[in-house]
């Protein structure tokens, strides 16, 4: 129905695809699976005429004739709906205006004919057997029932290829179940589907086909029955089992003094809707635990949940044997909680602010008097931590976006450092940063150990995580599905965790 | 070779752009003086340059709390209304006392700007959206208070509006007063230093525990302090509390002062030096075209063509 | 833990609304302005009965109109009920003697009125007029905000024969069809009159500027046009070297004033498109430190405050625009009910305020 092959989508710096082969075939669901950065969303956009493909490479074909979509505009006027993760629907219309908004059914005089309207919605609904009064705004619906709302409208626009981007990060148990209903009824009826997700027993349960996408390539295409998880993993995270070499590639010198002391952290069935479930854990001064586990699997959420930036319904966090109080961030900073955030750029730096005020930013409180900044304090906690961090600056003064990315996530750390944390949680350290810089972080993270911190570590570099973390707590869906001590810190380990189902099956 | 000779040729030409957006508006305003001392008449006299110094008192200190607002990558679109309030509030309280007065006028102005700052930093409004409403509420809550212009006779407030300390007004020294210690809190105080971080990245301020729904309170109520201020002074200088059309269009003139400063409106960053050099840039064009009888039209378009310079030059900013 | 910290968040907000609550409160309660300390309470000596100008309205251009061109029948004045609509809140003193003048006539001759206020929002007069013809408003007085924008009205309001009359401002339409008459200012004439004043305060010679009204008001350019014209006219000597406008408003006026004494320190007379700006530039002068008498002033509107201006020496004159439509109205409305000829347009006639009469007449002005 719609392929591409071939096809390259090039970015200043970035080849963000690289002769990429994908073909949507009628009445197939096909899986486009890939970690962060392999070029899903890249494919998503050019299939759907958000992006160009590189000219001169490649070509698409759309229904047995050649095609260039120009805009999404033409793409869903040929057939191609795309379904989002946020719907992307007006809330404060009701379900019938958004199912037919910009096609709505005229009367005479040209006036929307309300009537008509509104029982062609409620049959196009109740075909997906989704039952709810139709001339209720969007907005009063759940989230579940909005994205059906949006799989409607796709579907009766006369869609003939319709692309889901994880559709059911924000549905319910029971909302997927009829998600999946739907998907089944378009694969009767001769739709293409491509189906994104994280999740793999959606992929076994519900697809056909996949394709596994990764640094711009696609290694994999097959069917997705008789595939092995293992395989379906390692296919993902680029390494083959046993192929990780497990010294020397890191700067990580691997095995920490680490005591019998009482956890530094812990933290116990930490619950946030569409993001952990029951997640718990425990790290020791000087031990730096990994958390392993697939794009979307709750790490991030799992280091913010802890660092109070992220709500949650239930769970306690304990640093050093005192409560914190959580979905507080300066709880849990006061508390000796330290988190370096995933995205640097946005959530971490202040890229207008030069080094200096940078590194002060959280300590700032403790570094005045009456509200008055101590001057020469900063001073001399700066320059310490440019020293001791070899933070490479044109100075003190210069502004931290200026900075390489290396540079920057020094920056961070003599920002939380200063604050003498117990524990710093790390998100992503070394992602995007030079190889110096990388070993140099990474030198830093046992250094810190050393002293006695608490580290969690976050990382889709294979051997980064396996090499500096004594143990890795391997997560999935939201939930801790294994833990890897000692011998068991392995890669083979690691890809089997993640492959093998979980206990509590689908969230 | 040839592209590095470019190259070093769009550096400099970089940094002569960024020197333009940082001290433009101070090149702005000497210019303005060397044309009114050269063809001005009478413009070079210390009387002249009082007049202008006082006029443009009232709409300084509304734009130094402005530049908070906006330092934060927000703006307050009530200090006009402030204003009338606290005019109102004047003439309501003078008989208590000129000192009472203005305590109580400054007292509305810090409730107007708390519950401005509530809305934006607890209800998460956005700050356009919030003093919008408090704009309009306010002006009516004034207009309620004292439906109509009234004279105020009291001699403390006349002295305020025209009495000088060594041939300086009141008005400026405590305009001056005003922006020098604005200037230091956003220099030297913690507070300063948080407002400019959570202005240029708010995730990353929140991450990083700041008190950002504090700050946020803070510099609202600041900016509605500052406009009741300014709305005494006002009066005092009119000699009459007028509800109906004091403060109408200050939130322009503030704003307009800021960016044309070098305050960008993306947040960040507040000069406090540029919203001087700013206020008194859009006060000395008003007077030069007034004094030269122009007609009034032009002010109107010559403040635009500023605006539109600054908001360019913001632009720039914004995409560095 | 979630709860709490909800609790302690709900009640922050609670009490950050009770404090903003209580300090409206307190601000209500416990005022006390200049007057109130004064203890001197000036009795409200308002009223619709001031003005020599009264009901000496003058029909110009001559065209009439009559109950039988219009359609309907006679009635009898003291059973009917008018209504008022007027544009803009009572919050200046012109609206407020306006409004005051129409009850305290309505009174006088013993007849229903009912009022109505459109609060500067054009939608609400129009709906405000539909409201009052709905309430049995058998004659109607309108202060319009606009001059367009009538039609759907008038026509409801031709339908069931409804004589109006429009005060101070016209509406757009045909007299005589769409509304009876017009009672009105000539604004032309009031800044004739105005220059009459400054030529003779200034005896004919000297530099004058003027402080223009709001731009794009139909006041400020017919202001403009009439005192310009007789200043060519009568006086050759005087000559006009500043315009710039003041608003109307008070501050304004002043500052633009204090630029003009720092940049034509020589300036003979100030001619001030209404009293708002006239006071604001006498503000300007004090400042200065200028004496009363040293620049003529002359204005335009006849407020108490403005006559104080004369009484005090600041001000040499003040051209009345009179707001005291209630006599006209009515005696229009009586002679139109009875089947008399009224005029189509009528000028109200405008007072004026000098030396000779300030102190005298201070209680008349509004």
């Amino acid at each position: 129905m719609l392929s591409v092959t071939g096809i390259s989508k090039t970015f200043p710096g970035v080849r963000a695809l690289d002769g990429v082969d994908f073909t949507a075939r009628a009445g197939e669901v096909h899986a486009l699976i890939g970690e962060n950065g392999a070029g899903k969303s890249t494919l998503i956009k050019v299939l759907t005429g958000v992006y160009r493909p590189d000219p001169g490479e490649g070509t698409m074909t759309y229904d047995g004739a050649e095609a260039a979509f120009a805009t999404p505009l033409e793409a869903q006027h040929a057939g191609i709906s795309t379904i989002y993760q946020e719907v992307n629907l007006v809330p404060l219309m009701s379900v019938a205006r958004n199912l037919f908004l910009g096609r709505e059914p005229r009367g005479r005089l040209g006036l929307i004919d309300f009537r008509r309207m509104h029982r062609a919605a409620d049959e196009a609904l109740r075909e997906l057997g989704v039952r709810v009064d139709v001339r209720r705004p969007l907005r009063e619906l759940g989230v579940g029932a909005q994205q059906m709302v949006a799989l409607a409208r796709a579907v009766s626009v006369d869609a003939r290829v319709v692309i889901m981007d994880e559709p059911t990060s924000s549905l319910e148990p029971r909302e997927v179940r009829t998600l999946f209903g739907v998907i089944r009824m378009l694969r009767e009826r001769g739709i293409a589907v491509v189906y994104v997700s994280h999740r793999l027993e959606e992929l076994y349960e519900i697809c056909d086909a996949v394709t596994v996408l990764r640094d711009g390539r696609a290694v994999h295409t097959g069917p997705m029955a008789g595939l092995d998880r293992l395989r379906l993993v390692s296919l993902m995270l680029g390494r083959e089992a046993g192929e990780v070499r497990e010294e020397g590639r890191t700067e990580f010198t691997g095995g920490h003094q680490v005591t019998d002391a009482e956890p530094v952290l812990s933290a116990r069935k930490l619950t946030a809707r569409h993001h952990l479930r029951e997640v718990g854990l425990d790290v020791r001064p000087g031990e730096v635990v990994g958390l392993g586990g697939l794009l979307g699997s709750g790490r991030s959420g799992t280091a913010k949940a802890i660092a109070g930036a992220l709500p949650l319904d239930s769970g306690t966090v304990v640093v050093a044997g005192a409560p914190v109080r959580t979905g507080s961030t300066p709880a849990a900073i006061r508390a000796g909680i330290s988190l370096l955030p995933e995205d640097r750029k946005a959530e971490g730096i202040v890229p207008g602010l030069s080094v200096r005020e940078n590194i002060a930013l959280a300590a700032l409180p403790r570094l005045s008097r009456f509200g008055l900044v101590d001057e020469a304090r900063i001073d001399r906690i700066v320059d310490t931590f440019i020293q001791r961090l070899r933070i490479k600056a044109a100075g003190p003064h210069q502004k931290v976006g200026e900075l390489s990315g290396g540079n920057q996530q020094k920056v961070l750390l003599a920002r939380w450092l200063a604050m003498h944390p117990k524990v710093l949680l790390l998100d992503e350290p070394t992602r995007g940063i030079d190889v110096g810089a990388k070993a140099e972080v990474q030198r830093l993270i046992d250094e810190l150990a050393a002293d006695g911190l608490g580290v969690l570590l976050i990382s889709s570099d294979m051997e980064e995580l396996i090499e500096g973390a004594d143990r890795i707590v391997v997560l999935k869906d939201g939930a801790v599905v294994e833990e890897l001590t000692g011998e068991a810190v392995t890669a083979d380990r690691l890809m089997r965790a993640i492959a093998t189902a979980p206990v509590g099956g689908p969230a | 070779m040839t592209q590095l000779t470019l190259g070093r040729v769009t550096a400099d030409r970089d940094r002569l752009r960024r020197l333009l957006q940082d001290y433009g508006v101070y090149l702005g305003v000497a210019v303005l003086l060397l044309v009114n001392v050269a063809f001005t008449p009478h413009f070079l006299s210390a009387e002249n340059f009082r007049t202008q110094a006082v006029q443009v008192a009232p709409v300084l200190i509304v734009a130094l709390g402005m530049a908070l607002a906006i330092g934060t990558e927000g703006v307050d679109l009530s200090v006009g209304s402030v204003m009338a309030l606290a005019t109102s509030l004047v003439s309501l309280y003078l008989g208590y006392g000129p000192w009472i007065a203005l305590l109580v006028a400054v007292a509305g102005g810090l409730v107007v700007g708390l519950a401005n700052g509530s809305l934006i930093a607890f209800v998460g409004v956005q700050p356009i959206v919030a003093t919008l409403a408090l704009m309009v509420a306010g002006r009516g809550l004034a207009l309620v208070l004292l439906p109509q212009l009234k004279q105020v006779h009291d001699p403390g407030m006349a002295a305020l509006g025209s009495g000088a300390v060594l041939g300086v007004p009141y008005l400026v020294l405590i305009a001056a007063g005003l922006a020098l210690l604005t200037a230091f809190v956003v220099r030297r105080t913690t507070f300063g230093r948080q407002l400019l971080a959570l202005g240029d990245s708010r995730p990353a301020a929140r991450l990083a525990g700041l008190p950002v729904r504090r700050v946020l309170i803070l510099v609202y109520a600041a900016s509605g302090a500052f406009a009741a201020v300014a709305g005494v002074l006002a009066t005092a200088r009119l000699t009459a509390s007028d509800p109906t059309s004091l403060g109408t269009l200050m939130e322009l003139s503030a704003i307009t002062a800021v960016v044309v400063g070098g305050t960008p409106l993306s947040g960040g960053r507040v000069r406090i030096g540029g919203t001087v050099a700013g206020a008194v840039l859009i006060q000395l064009l008003t007077a030069t075209l007034i004094k030269h009888d122009l007609p009034p039209s032009w002010t109107q378009i010559a403040q635009a063509v500023v605006i539109v310079l600054a908001v360019y030059a913001a632009r720039e900013r914004g995409k560095r | 833990m979630k709860p709490i910290s909800s609790l302690r968040r709900t009640s922050a907000r609670a009490l950050l609304a009770t404090g903003l609550i209580t300090s409206l409160a307190l601000v209500s309660g416990c005022a006390k302005s200049e007057d109130d300390a004064a203890a001197d309470k000036k009795p409200a000596a308002q009223g619709g009965s001031g003005g020599a100008a009264a009901a000496s309205g003058t029909g110009a251009g001559g065209r009439t109109c009559t109950l039988d061109a219009f359609g309907g029948k006679k009635l009898d004045l003291k059973n009917a009920t008018v209504g008022f609509s007027q544009s803009e809140k009572e919050a200046n003193p012109f609206r407020i003697a306006e409004t005051a003048s129409l009850k305290a006539e309505a009174e006088k001759r013993g007849i229903k009125l009912l009022t109505a206020n459109g609060q500067s929002q054009f939608s609400k007069q129009i709906s405000d007029v539909q409201d009052l013809i709905a309430k049995g408003a058998d004659l109607l007085v309108i202060a319009p905000l606009n001059s367009d924008g009538w039609q759907p009205v008038l026509s409801s309001a031709r339908a069931r024969h409804i004589p109006i009359v429009t005060v101070d401002r016209k509406i757009n339409g045909t007299a005589c069809k769409d509304y009876v008459s017009f009672i009105g200012s000539d604004f032309v004439e009031q800044g004739r009159r105005a220059a009459d004043r400054m030529i003779e305060a200034t005896g004919g010679k000297g530099e004058l500027a003027i402080l223009l009204g709001a731009a794009g008001n139909n006041v400020t350019t017919e202001r403009t046009k009439g005192f310009e014209q007789r200043i060519e006219e009568k006086a050759p000597g005087l000559k006009v070297v500043f315009q710039q406008t003041g608003e109307f408003s008070r501050e304004k006026g002043q500052s633009v004033t204090e630029q003009l004494i720092q940049s034509k320190p020589g300036i003979d007379g100030i001619y001030a498109e209404n009293d708002e700006m006239g006071l604001g530039a006498v503000n300007a002068l004090k400042g200065a430190g200028k004496q009363p008498g040293d620049v003529k002033i002359v204005t335009v509107d006849g407020t108490r405050s403005a006559v104080q201006g004369i009484v005090d020496g600041w001000i040499d004159g003040v051209i009345e625009s009179n707001p005291r439509f209630g006599p006209l109205a009515f005696q229009t409305l009586d002679a139109f009910t009875k089947g008399q000829k009224v005029p189509q347009d009528i000028v109200i006639k405008d007072s004026a305020y000098t030396k000779d009469n300030a102190k005298a007449d201070l209680a008349k002005a509004y």
